[in-house]
């Protein structure tokens, strides 16, 4: 009933009717799911929301497997499916819906302390920082493993448009990175147990009226 | 001059040792995600795709 425009091509390098193949392409897709689920994650940042993502796209995928040109890279195909659905599940919620608002607000900021990982990391916290678009550009390249080439379709975009924007998303990164350790060196109790033994030491060697020689 | 050359050089593979550290950080949050145990619902949600297609034969009909 719902069979996607582009279906029409390459109906025959996978047949759905036919058992076999509709099998191994469910098998390919099961064995994608974890990196799709990062790959989710990394975009929309709230787990829970990224699953959902991910189950989207799985089923758009599915819908649109006939699509698929056997051979060629599906673990880049459905990465591309999904961030198409990504955008335009977001477009539409900005363009209606005031009580996303709250959904919206859980996005860039709050507590985002399980978003990655268990663990809070800092460059978890700094990619929160750069523009969509360096994002997903520097997860594809950078932990995804996908060739430029490979990033650049799934962005749909020039391969010298995904090379600048990594390129930029890695300079970025370190600024925000080496900004935030500028700030609070973290109190650690032992860094305070040496600062109060040397100036017991200095105490003790200072003549009673001049402390803090130097 | 040379100086300024070394001092170049140094922070040039400062930078790129920050990179590294980076990288690896990208990776480990990335493969972290994927080596979670998937949530059954995806699974499931496979399952009744297929069963769907079994029943309904959504699509393509036999030339």
């Amino acid at each position: 009933m719902t069979v996607p425009h582009h279906t029409s091509m390459q109906q025959h390098s996978h047949n759905p009717g036919s058992g076999g193949g509709s099998g191994d392409f469910k098998t390919d897709l099961l064995a994608l799911i974890p990196f799709l689920r990062a790959f989710a994650r990394s975009l929309c940042g709230n787990p829970e929301m990224a699953d959902d993502l991910a189950q989207e796209a799985l089923v758009k995928a599915w819908q649109a497997r006939d699509s698929f040109v056997a051979g060629t890279n599906l673990k880049a195909w459905l990465f591309t499916i999904l961030r198409n659905q990504f955008y335009s599940d977001r477009r539409r919620s900005w363009r209606q819906a005031p009580w996303d608002q709250d959904a919206a607000e859980r996005i860039p900021g709050g507590s985002q302390d399980q978003n990655w990982s268990a663990e809070l990391s800092d460059t978890a916290r700094a990619l929160r920082a750069l523009t969509d678009e360096q994002r997903e550009a520097l997860i594809l390249v950078g932990a995804g493993g996908f060739s430029y080439e490979d990033a650049a379709r799934i962005c749909n975009c020039a391969v010298g448009t995904v090379k600048s924007r990594v390129a930029r998303a890695r300079k970025a990164l370190i600024a925000i990175l080496d900004g935030d350790e500028k700030l609070p060196a973290a109190d650690r109790p032992a860094e305070g147990e040496a600062a109060r033994e040397i100036m017991a030491q200095l105490d003790r060697l200072a003549p009673e009226g001049s402390k803090k020689p130097e | 001059m040379s100086n300024e050359q070394n001092s170049n050089r140094e922070k040039a593979r400062a930078i790129r040792a920050r990179q590294r550290v980076i990288g690896r950080e990208l990776r480990r949050m990335y493969d972290g995600v994927a080596q979670e145990p998937v949530p059954d619902d995806f699974s499931d949600l496979l399952k009744k795709l297929d069963a769907k297609q079994g029943s309904g034969g959504s699509g393509s009909t036999s030339q």
